[in-house]
């Protein structure tokens, strides 16, 4: 958060030739605590306080988590959903992107979690239904533990049926005579059991799968990406300069959050970004907050362990035309934490360096009509 | 015949395929060979392009859709 602050704060400064533009921050969830935590609620003032930054809470989850109260209190400027005469929040999303990607013709979410554990799949039935309400085609990439959202029978006592919710979604879609695109990773759905080999054909087939969500290579997902529509996800955005032609493949930034080792987060982020890399779009990888730890010390995998070693996997793909490798200094910094210097094509990047990659000014070669942003 | 010494790299994503091979080949001692098992999509789009950088790649169907694959340097 208070990075976020900084690159904004930053970008807004107009520092460096790239320019924030109006910006809008979104939160709902455990986000919503920030607002009120006393490490990260100055930052939000701050940032609130700026004429070009607009932030916006969802007010069912403020009052779902008790914080209503003191956050309309606690940050000035801050936009409640929901209230009287308002928007939901979801639908204030939705009606936001349709204004920063002019034209689009659907919107979709990357799904990482799974239901039930965690409440994200109900933010994206709850986009989705919103996308599909606006007339646009929802799309659905199921990714990392997000491919259990496949899983046929599910039967909670208590919380809304997340597969059924699909279901519900994808006939509402081909009623409305749109067009639901709802994809799981093959290689998350092998991992887990959804994508099984029949031993007489040699091929892999969908085991104990709702039939509205296809299994698909993950290159199949990423050539969705070419497209000029916005991907949400359970935290993301998208920087699209105003007013230009929209020719070209939206650039994508993957920030990884998570220290190496211990969840699929840092792994699956690499993999995602390295197969977009490869597949022409514009790449860049950041390793920021705890993800900074995937940059020390050597790693050394054990010969009886079965993982890959992030670090070699960084080194051997540094030569991929598209793809760029950075360090966020002031997470390594804060931690006191000593990157290996093996990597020497991971560059260091500031606030004003994330700034200047999340907004490039338009004489910038890396400039593209859009930028999305996805965190692992 | 099953190749006890391949790995079986079958069910990985190609680029997945693509950056274990990479690694596997930097360690490589000249004449030595990488070995193991793939799919035919993963020989085309991911074992077949080594040959242009250097590497001898040889395949051999040993089953249906399964194929024990050997890249030398």
């Amino acid at each position: 958060m208070r990075w976020l602050a900084g690159v904004i704060g930053t970008g807004g400064g107009q520092e460096h030739s790239g320019d924030t533009g109006n910006v809008k921050i979104f939160l709902t969830g455990d986000a919503l605590f920030s607002l009120v935590d006393a490490r990260t609620r100055p930052a939000w003032a701050t940032l609130s306080r700026l004429p070009s930054v607009l932030v916006i809470a969802d007010g069912d989850e403020l009052r779902l988590q008790g914080l209503a109260d003191p956050v309309a209190s606690g940050i000035p400027g801050l936009r409640i959903t929901g209230s009287a005469n308002r928007e939901s929040f979801w639908g204030e999303l939705v009606s936001s992107l349709e204004k920063d990607w002019p034209g689009t013709r659907s919107a979709a979410f990357l799904l990482c979690t799974s239901p039930y554990m965690s409440r994200v799949p109900v933010y994206m039935l709850r986009f989705l239904t919103c996308v599909l309400g606006a007339g646009l085609h929802p799309e659905l990439y199921c990714y990392l533990d997000g491919v259990h959202t496949l899983h046929d029978g599910q039967r909670p006592s208590e919380f809304e049926n997340i597969g059924k919710g699909v279901s519900a979604l994808s006939g509402n879609t081909v009623r409305a005579c749109r067009d639901p695109w709802f994809a799981a990773c093959s290689r998350c759905a092998t991992a887990r059991g959804y994508y099984q080999m029949n031993p007489g054909t040699g091929f892999c087939e969908p085991a104990s799968c709702i039939q509205d969500i296809a299994i698909k290579p993950l290159k199949e997902i990423l050539a969705r990406f070419s497209g000029f529509h916005p991907v949400a996800s359970h935290m993301g955005g998208w920087t699209v300069p105003a007013g230009d032609g929209k020719e070209g493949v939206p650039a994508l930034t993957v920030f990884i959050t998570h220290p190496p080792y211990c969840s699929e987060w840092t792994f699956g982020g690499l993999s995602l970004a390295i197969a977009a890399a490869m597949d022409g779009i514009s790449t860049n990888v950041v390793f920021i907050e705890d993800g900074v730890y995937a940059l020390q010390g050597n790693h050394d995998v054990p010969d009886n362990d079965r993982i890959f070693n992030v670090q070699e996997m960084i080194a051997v793909t540094t030569d991929i035309g598209r793809l760029s490798y950075y360090v966020h200094a002031p997470s390594v910094a804060d931690r006191g934490v000593s990157t290996t210097g093996n990597l020497s094509l991971v560059r260091e990047a500031s606030d004003r360096d994330l700034s200047r990659i999340l907004f490039p000014a338009k004489k910038d070669p890396a400039f593209t009509p859009a930028m999305r942003m996805l965190f692992f | 015949m099953e190749n006890t010494n391949a790995k079986d790299f079958s069910e990985l994503t190609c680029t997945n395929l693509m950056i274990k091979l990479k690694i596997l080949l930097n360690k490589l001692s000249p004449g030595d060979t990488v070995a193991f098992y793939a799919t035919r999509e993963q020989v085309d789009n991911t074992c077949s392009p080594f040959s242009g950088q250097g590497y001898q790649v040889i395949w051999t169907e040993v089953a249906a859709n399964r194929y024990l694959v050997r890249i030398g340097k």
